[in-house]
């Protein structure tokens, strides 16, 4: 964005250019190619981006944004979630008793409790569509194999996440379907006894299997998620970001990206390029 | 190394210790291709801004207007009818309608992700060839008579015929062959016939899970009949 | 690998006061947006109902209690106490760190088993750390019988007279 208007530019100097402002972020407003840079490798929560990017990886066809929208998502379960876990107790009865006091007592608790599961639901969604998406673009194939891989165990800790989530509630609802689906892990020949075991923490759905599965859900599970996902970002950029198809094989975007004129050196006369 | 040859020598002023050897740089993979690029910022986090806005807005909207549900407490002596599994379930609980839980809850489920798992490992058509371009009749045989061996499985095997894999693979099949029966070097016919294997069966588990956890969620009742959402509400 | 960027685009003056005007409205809403998410972040964590321990309790009679004698409720924390001039309720909690107080009845006092503080009948401290007197707390006749709210304290003079 150029800076080239003056009506407003106090308000952004006071901002941007006083002592305490700049102690934090070292680098000037992004309207140099350098301090774009900067903005970028100097931030620690940016510099998992690359620098620069290829100006097909970033349309939304190509992608529809769905990696970043399940990490999106992502991010607002963990923080609805720790809210919730204020007002929530994981033993029987009381965390039943603990919904209806967030449905009804607390403030904004229904629209919390709500958010969380309309995020948890659409989650698991874009998570799948994410790897159709990955799948029919081909950015699976090597040298990206292991990323895939990465990938589906990733499906697997989030829909074990929504599963866990699930009995949280303590209503009919949750104990039935967690229920019926500890039993289809119950069928597995060698190990499914032991499965159930381990999973409820004895072989009823109780208590016990509710502590286990609250820290299944707040702790061990979020914990993989957040490292494999680091593992899957990282592979991203080390294979040179978005997959773009290979060469020949892509048809030609309907439009090239316009290009820009050259940057013309402050104060020479702009004429008008529409 | 090639082209470097290591001297060594006694006398350190020589030929001192070498402790480490730097390879020239190579070139980070962003660099590699000539196409054009833009700056992230703000192009891309602005896209990134922009997409999270709009799901975070989607989301609040969802939340503010449609509850989730909270049933009575849980109750280990009354089993409701019937007892659903989320979502995300209902497909392999459908399938349970069919074969038994050792089959449908692990040997299935086990197989796809065991498939999902090894599909980027096998299957890579590196001569980037065309599926019917060679041995085009003997392919399309080995194609039905797989279909019908597969169709077959699936219709008789199970309690009921299941109709949820078998209609998807019979869509597939019937796709797979219209770039062979009809060749066309443009157009939709043609596009088919470039697809790969991989793309086919993996339609085809998309399509046959679709199928079923829709049956799942909206077509089953009590005692898991099949009822119509439109006429007795969804359960 | 060309750069496309815009550096600086030609923009007339129309698109560039335009452009800060969307910015500013841009800036403005996230500000709101933000805001009211702290507000409500802040207002959640203050919960609506306390699933404490109740505190008003029917003591019993005042008939029950003779003249210059002390009840010691050592479950509700609270002695009653019948004095000269009235009835008084005071906490018997401990004023130094909190620990529960014992009445003595051979002594007439009222010690603290944690650091040896020790009270007068009437709550006042004789001895050891405590800091202040045992607070009293408020005292009404309600049907004929004693209440203790344990939540509202009184001035040391105040007495319930019957």
């Amino acid at each position: 964005m150029a800076r080239t208007s003056t009506r407003y530019r106090w308000i952004a100097d006071a901002v941007l250019e006083n002592r305490v402002f700049r102690s934090i972020f070292r680098h000037g407003f992004a309207d140099s190619n350098r301090n774009r840079s900067l903005a970028v490798f100097s931030n620690i929560f940016l510099h998992i981006h690359p620098v620069k990017v290829n100006v097909r990886a970033i349309r939304f066809t190509r992608t529809y944004y769905l990696g970043g929208l399940s990490a999106a998502t992502f991010l607002i379960l963990v923080v609805t979630g720790i809210f919730l876990m204020f007002y929530y107790h994981p033993s029987a009865p009381r965390a039943y008793d603990d919904m209806k006091d967030l449905q009804f007592v607390v403030y904004m608790g229904p629209f919390l409790r709500n958010l969380h599961r309309w995020a948890a639901h659409a989650m698991v969604a874009l998570v799948l569509l994410h790897m159709v998406r990955v799948f029919f673009a081909g950015a699976y194939r090597p040298p990206r194999e292991f990323n895939w891989v990465v990938g589906v165990v990733l499906l697997l800790l989030t829909i074990l996440l929504s599963y866990t989530g699930y009995l949280l509630p303590w209503d009919q609802l949750a104990y039935w379907g967690v229920t019926v689906g500890t039993n289809m892990a119950d069928s597995m020949p060698v190990l499914g006894k032991y499965t159930k075991f381990l999973l409820l923490g004895g072989t009823e759905v109780n208590e016990n299997a509710l502590l286990r599965f609250y820290v299944l859900h707040c702790v061990v599970l979020p914990f993989f998620l957040v490292l494999l996902l680091s593992v899957h970002i990282w592979r991203v950029r080390k294979d040179g970001g978005i997959y773009l198809g290979e060469a020949g094989e892509e048809k030609p975007d309907a439009e090239p990206e316009p290009v820009a004129p050259e940057p013309e050196p402050v104060g020479a006369t702009r004429e008008s390029v529409r | 190394m090639k082209g470097y040859s290591l001297e060594t020598d006694d006398n350190a002023r020589k030929a001192p210790v070498r402790l480490v050897v730097v390879q020239g740089e190579s070139e980070p993979a962003v660099d590699a291709s000539d196409e054009p690029q833009v700056m992230s910022m703000p192009h891309l986090f602005l896209r990134e801004g922009i997409a999270l806005v709009v799901l975070s807005l989607g989301l609040v909207l969802l939340a503010i207007f449609v509850d989730a549900p909270l049933e009575e407490i849980a109750n280990p002596l009354k089993t409701p009818n019937p007892a659903k599994a989320p979502w995300y379930f209902l497909g392999l609980q459908e399938l349970l309608h069919y074969y038994p839980p050792i089959f449908s809850g692990v040997l299935l489920p086990g197989l796809v992700v065991l498939a999902l798992v090894v599909i980027p490992y096998f299957n890579v058509n590196l001569k980037r060839e065309a599926l019917w371009q060679t041995r085009t009749r003997s392919k399309l045989a080995y194609l039905w008579a797989s279909v019908a061996a597969l169709s077959a499985i699936f219709l008789f095997t199970g309690a009921h015929p299941v109709w949820p894999i078998v209609l998807p693979l019979w869509l597939v099949a019937v796709l797979m062959t219209l770039p062979a029966l009809y060749p066309r070097r443009q157009g939709a016919i043609a596009w088919l016939g470039d697809r790969s294997l991989a793309f086919w069966i993996f339609l085809w588990f998309l399509l046959a899970s679709v199928a079923l956890t829709v049956i799942g969620v909206f077509f089953r009742g009590p005692g898991w009949q099949f009822t119509l959402p439109w006429r007795d509400g969804i359960y | 690998m060309p750069l496309l960027d815009d550096l600086r685009m030609p923009l007339d003056e129309h698109d560039e006061a335009r452009r800060e005007f969307l910015a500013l409205v841009g800036a403005a809403a996230m500000g709101l947006a933000s805001l009211g998410t702290a507000i409500t972040a802040v207002r959640f964590m203050w919960p609506e109902v306390l699933f404490e321990e109740e505190r008003r309790f029917r003591i019993g009679k005042p008939e029950e209690i003779p003249e210059g004698t002390l009840v010691a409720l050592p479950q509700q924390k609270v002695y009653v106490v019948h004095a000269p001039d009235g009835f008084f309720a005071m906490s018997a909690t401990c004023t130094h760190l909190g620990c529960l107080t014992q009445y003595e009845r051979e002594n007439n006092r009222i010690f603290c088993p944690c650091h040896g503080s020790k009270f007068s009948a009437e709550g006042a401290v004789t001895d050891g750390p405590a800091p202040r007197p045992l607070p009293r707390l408020l005292l009404t006749l309600e049907q004929g019988a004693l209440v203790v709210d344990v939540s509202k304290r009184v001035e040391r003079d105040v007495v319930l007279k019957i």
